[in-house]
């Protein structure tokens, strides 16, 4: 069935995503935006196909995901906590060195220029639900996913949870609300923020694995092909709350689903591709507008 | 003066110096505060008062001298220090997260729970029982940017009271409150006082010490001048210890009063935040040569009566006319070239730009106007001119016509924005505050400068904190409370006596 | 006048040190993958100035830069963090390509003008949206530019795949321009072109606008404080959308030259980039006209030299995308520190 096809597209395609999304998210209720999620997602493509592969183990291949993550988004903190840097040039800097690195590697270590393929390479595996996968619908959202697909989600209502009902999440968002109060009351706002960054790199990094052993099976240079700036997307649109991000990331998943199957059938895919950003610039633009109808402020 | 060395002496400070590049904020401070009282700090603008505070919070480091706390000398690195010693503060720019709820804020940083999970059932009792200690009634769950002022105050408090301080430092606590809510205030911390709390109070609101505080020290300068018991001192004696020599009153020729209407404000209203307006239909006349000047409690409107009249804000009614000229809602540009001029409150961060330089500081505003007289170029020798006439003419003490404005002293500022506003002849002057953080010397010719323009036939709105210096100025005194206006006083019956009641509410005679 | 060398000084190592830093963590890259990191910058550095040609190549790998460094000092005066250049070149150049293929007729140097003309106009268009957001909505531009990024990409991309394919063209690409579009080449056989004077000429302009004209001095106010700025008359939101518009127009027009110049149409991937890159330009130029000379020619050199040193000395391109990406990082490290000097000066006075 078509439908099934697309949901069931529509939902791994969401996977990475919603990743990378969800770290971004913890990372801007810090105070922090977080413009090098494309960066650590690559590094994290890149390190779980080689992991994987030499290893043998798809598990071993997700840690070093989030580990070639974390790390990649380590410049990037210590320089905006520690030194200053505006966190959006630092974080399109990130962008490029990280890309100009994996280049430069990739054709170093493997001699290939762009993409990389290694055999064998153990993917994802995908949980079929016994009774559920026969059920039309149900079946195409719920089974045939794999862990990382699982994993996500259920990091969506922990997300919630982390901010609202622990001593971090609200240490977090107090740090984000405003830095001087978290520092009045003896919190080290560096050493948070650092925290919820090196988190996001994690996330985004398992995102990208989702992207190289999930989807793909192979890395290559164009793999995440701005899903870091679409997560960008999504928590903007879902003004860093986890569910309407969740959302967001879902709906951004169907546009990349059906940008795929439905050629053809509407718009052309070029302008598919796009729609996530136009939506957020759309979100904005409404959001500043429903804050200006209201009470003016004084001036 | 010697250390006072008691064994009662919860918070002092030993010989405390700090300087920043010229100006000396801190000069060898010596005070002790004893446990259990409540301690006044007084002095004006600039005494160094909050540089000491800082120092207390561990947000600053001294040069020489040492933070005292039970007796025995500690070095602080942060506020997380001070409040391990149970020293905590209250700041006048309040330090709540405004996404957080009260709640939320009160357990920041010390959050009941096990494993990180934070039990929000025991933060809750806590709070209320807290608020009850206080005898305050707060809604917890509500999101502190929501709060009300005064609640957010309390929870500062009761959020340092929770911690565990038992010190407590307020940084010119009721500069944002109404008369009613500094009797909440002041009760909370008597009650706390009774409890044997320790209170560090800065004002420079002396009826206010006088009416709270058991001892009050009076820094001017940077220096300590003396340590005294409220009650053996009377509030006239305190203000001459925190003034220093006084400001001999401006000589002032009397004006005939009967030029021609400049300004003419009727009915004018600026909406607020909320419900309440800013400013809720004002209308009073400034005619030639005269100055009106603006009292008030902070924040009742005077922002938004200054900002609407050169154009800032947009307002909600009424009418501005300045030489028969309805300007009312017309932008800044607009105001300027139909001839108002206007002094910041705000010196720093509005009056001036720090970081360009006295040229471009001087010429800013009639770049237009030096570009049409040079068809269309921005000739840097006539700019520079310009600016040295400003200079010259509002002697301006000066590193360089091409150094940053902000290697001037906070006196040189002034001079320079008030002479850049009042060389370009307007009919009528706002400013506000206009000798804040200005040193005695630099007040004189301040007040000098805005006379004979007076003199000349200017018209001034004129804003101020300082009642003697509204008092020493103004023709009349129009006084805002709750952005209404309580009555416009003569000049021959301006005291403090008339305005002080004016300035809460109290209805004129 | 006594501060007048000292300050230049400062300003040579300040722009120096991203630059001498990002070349460290070059080093040490080569180093560990068993290079020679001294024989390989000397390679480097010889590949781009060793001789007329590679000069040459040089100054054609930095006309881009020239443009889209400029594009962003002008909106970072203002106090605008756009960083939605790379749309404005993307934009300008496929409008430059159209006029330069599709209008039949025009003939001679008005074809090249109008192309020219039209590529600056789209690019100041598209940056029309985004500025009018920020001057009067205050929606945040730094997420509406860099959206707008990938829009433009995709819908010249659209394009470029559809209604201006050129006939018979398996790949990407519009039609080439016709020859009275091009730009004329400097030093033939090399690429060189008038796309490098023009954006000479653009800087001196700037140069000009920022010393002697009543928007340039608006313009620097606004940016160092608009609070300011207001209260002085200067009306803020329409110097803030004339800053970004006019950052589109020189991007726009970046575009159109590099089509006109270099390409000679339009195609997929026309820009590996140049956009971002001129934010390290304008940050490393402390958006001074000179400053972004320098640091467009820094930039141009490293890649024309790149180019060359991949085909013969087997060191992967991408080294010098990773001196980039490190000069771009610590780039504002250095800016923000010393703008955190001026605040501390601010902070100090009572």
């Amino acid at each position: 069935m078509m439908l099934d096809n697309v949901l069931h597209a529509a939902i791994l395609a969401t996977t990475p995503i919603l990743l990378a999304a969800l770290g971004g998210l913890i990372n801007r209720q810090a105070g922090i935006v977080n413009i090098g999620l494309e960066a650590m997602m690559l590094s994290g493509a890149l390190a779980a196909l080689i992991a994987a592969h030499v290893s043998g183990s798809w598990a071993v291949g997700l840690l070093a995901a989030a580990v070639a993550g974390l790390v990649s988004a380590a410049p990037l903190s210590i320089l905006v906590t520690r030194f200053g840097a505006n966190e959006i040039v630092a974080g399109l800097g990130l962008n490029v060195l990280i890309a100009g690195l994996i280049g430069y590697l990739l054709s170093d270590f493997y001699g290939v220029s762009g993409t990389l393929r290694l055999m064998p390479v153990p993917t994802l595996p995908r949980i079929d639900l016994p009774f559920i996968a026969g059920v039309p619908v149900l079946g195409a959202i719920l089974s045939g996913k794999d862990v990382l697909t699982w994993a996500a989600w259920i990091l969506v209502p922990l997300t919630a949870l982390l901010l609202t009902r622990t001593r971090i999440g609200l240490r977090l968002r107090a740090c984000g609300s405003s830095p001087a109060t978290a520092n009045s009351v003896g919190l080290s706002v560096p050493n948070l923020r650092d925290g919820a960054t090196l988190a996001a790199g994690a996330l985004a990094g398992l995102g990208g694995a989702a992207l190289s052993l999930g989807l793909v099976g192979l890395f290559s240079e164009g793999l995440t092909g701005g899903r870091g700036f679409i997560a960008l997307a999504a928590f903007y649109f879902g003004r860093n709350r986890p569910w309407p991000t969740a959302f967001a990331c879902i709906l951004f998943g169907f546009f990349d689903a059906a940008q795929i199957r439905l050629q053809g059938g509407g718009l052309p895919p070029e302008l598919v591709q796009v729609l996530p950003y136009a939506v957020v610039i759309l979100a904005l633009t409404l959001a500043s507008w429903r804050r200006r109808r209201g009470p003016s402020p004084e001036p | 003066m010697p250390v006072v060395d008691s064994p009662v002496t919860r918070l002092g400070a030993d010989g405390i110096s700090r300087r920043f590049g010229p100006v000396v904020a801190n000069d060898g401070i010596d005070l002790a505060v004893r446990a259990g009282e409540i301690h006044a700090i007084v002095g004006q603008n600039g005494a160094g008062k909050s540089t000491l505070m800082r120092i207390f919070q561990g947000l600053d480091q001294p040069d020489a001298g040492h933070v005292i706390v039970d007796g025995l000398p500690v070095r602080f690195r942060g506020p997380a220090d001070a409040l391990a010693q149970g020293i905590g503060m209250v700041h006048q720019e309040f330090m709540l997260a405004d996404a957080l709820t009260l709640a939320e804020n009160l357990i920041l940083g010390a959050e009941p729970g096990r494993r990180g999970i934070i039990d929000r059932r025991a933060a809750l009792d806590r709070a209320r029982q807290l608020g009850d200690q206080a005898g305050v009634d707060l809604d917890w769950g509500q999101r502190a940017g929501d709060a009300s002022v005064p609640d957010r105050q309390i929870v500062e408090i009761l959020r340092l009271l929770y911690r565990g301080a038992d010190t407590l430092i307020l940084d010119e606590p009721t500069a944002v409150l109404a008369p009613s809510q500094v009797d909440r205030l002041f009760g909370l911390l008597r009650a706390l006082r009774q409890d044997g709390h320790t209170i560090l109070f800065i004002s420079h609101k002396l009826r206010e010490v006088m009416a709270l505080a058991d001892r009050v020290t009076v820094l001017r300068q940077g220096r300590v001048i003396t340590t005294i018991d409220v009650g053996s001192i009377d509030q006239d004696a305190l203000a001459q210890l925190a003034v220093g020599e006084t400001v001999e009153p401006p000589y002032r020729e009397a004006g005939d009063g009967v030029g021609d209407v400049i300004l003419d404000v009727v009915g004018l209203s600026v909406a607020g935040t909320g419900d309440r307006p800013a400013l809720d239909q004002v209308s009073f006349e400034v005619r030639e040569g005269e100055i009106l000047g603006i009292a008030g409690v902070a924040g009742n409107g005077q922002e938004a009566l200054i900002a609407s009249m050169i154009g800032l804000a947009r307002p909600s009614a009424g009418r501005i006319v300045v030489r028969g000229r309805e300007l009312g809602g017309h932008s800044v540009a607009d105001h300027r070239s139909f001839g108002v001029g206007y002094v910041s409150a705000d010196r720093a961060g509005e009056g001036l730009c720090r970081q360009a330089t006295l040229t471009e500081n001087a010429i800013a505003g009639e770049q237009r106007q030096l570009a049409k007289e040079s068809k269309g170029w921005l000739l840097p020798g006539r700019c520079r001119q310009r600016a040295q006439t400003i200079v010259d003419r509002y002697q301006v003490v000066h590193g360089g016509l091409g150094r940053p404005v902000a290697e001037l002293s906070g006196g040189n500022q002034q001079r320079l924005l008030i002479g850049r506003e009042i060389d370009r002849s307007p009919s009528l002057l706002l400013i506000a505050q206009p000798t804040r953080g200005v040193d005695l010397k630099g007040i004189a010719a301040i007040h000098r400068e805005l006379l004979a323009y007076r003199q000349r036939g200017g018209a001034i709105v004129m804003v101020s904190e300082e009642l003697d210096e509204l008092i020493a100025l103004s023709d009349h005194i129009l006084v805002l409370c709750g952005g209404r206006a309580m009555g416009i006083v003569d000049r021959e019956d301006a005291s403090t006596e008339t305005l002080a009641p004016l300035m809460v509410g109290a209805a004129a005679a | 006048m006594s501060g007048a060398l000292p300050r230049a000084l400062e300003d040579g190592l300040r722009l120096a040190m991203p630059f001498v830093a990002a070349l460290l963590v070059g080093a040490i890259l080569l180093a560990i993958t068993g290079r020679d990191p001294f024989s390989t910058y000397a390679e480097l550095f010889n590949e781009a100035l060793g001789g007329q040609s590679r000069i040459a190549a040089t100054l054609t790998a930095a006309t881009p830069l020239i443009f889209t460094g400029l594009a962003t000092a002008i909106a970072f005066r203002a106090g605008v963090f756009n960083v939605g250049v790379e749309g404005s070149f993307y934009l300008g150049g496929l409008a430059a390509a159209w006029v330069g293929f599709a209008w039949i007729g025009l003939g001679g140097t008005l074809q090249m003008l109008a192309a020219l003309g039209f590529g600056a106009f789209v690019g100041g268009l598209w940056m029309l949206l985004p500025g009018w957001l920020r001057a009067r909505m205050e929606v945040d531009e730094v997420v509406t530019t860099l959206m707008l990024n990938f829009i433009a990409i995709g819908i010249a991309l659209w394009l470029v795949n559809g209604p201006l394919l050129a006939a018979g063209s398996a790949n990407s690409a519009t039609p080439m321009v016709l020859p009275e579009a091009r730009l004329l080449r400097l030093i033939p056989p090399s690429t060189l072109n008038a796309g490098f004077l023009i954006g000479l000429a653009a800087l001196v302009a700037y140069g000009v606008w920022l010393r002697l004209r009543v928007g340039g001095f608006e313009n620097r106010l606004v940016g160092l404080n608009p609070r300011f700025a207001r209260s002085v008359g200067i009306s803020v939101a329409s110097v803030i959308l004339l800053a970004i518009v006019l950052s589109g127009v020189i991007g726009g027009l970046g575009g159109a030259t590099h089509a006109l110049g270099v390409v000679g149409r339009f195609s997929e991937g026309f820009s590996p980039g140049y956009g971002f890159t001129g934010i390290a330009v304008a940050l490393l130029g402390r958006n001074r006209p000179v400053g972004i000379l320098i640091g467009a020619l820094i930039f141009g050199a490293l890649t024309s030299a790149g180019t060359t040193v991949q085909l013969f000395a087997d060191i992967p391109l991408d080294l010098v995308q990773v001196l980039e990406g490190t000069v771009m990082m610590l780039a504002v490290v250095e800016a923000v520190r010393w703008a955190r000097r001026r605040r501390a000066v601010r902070a100090v006075a009572p």
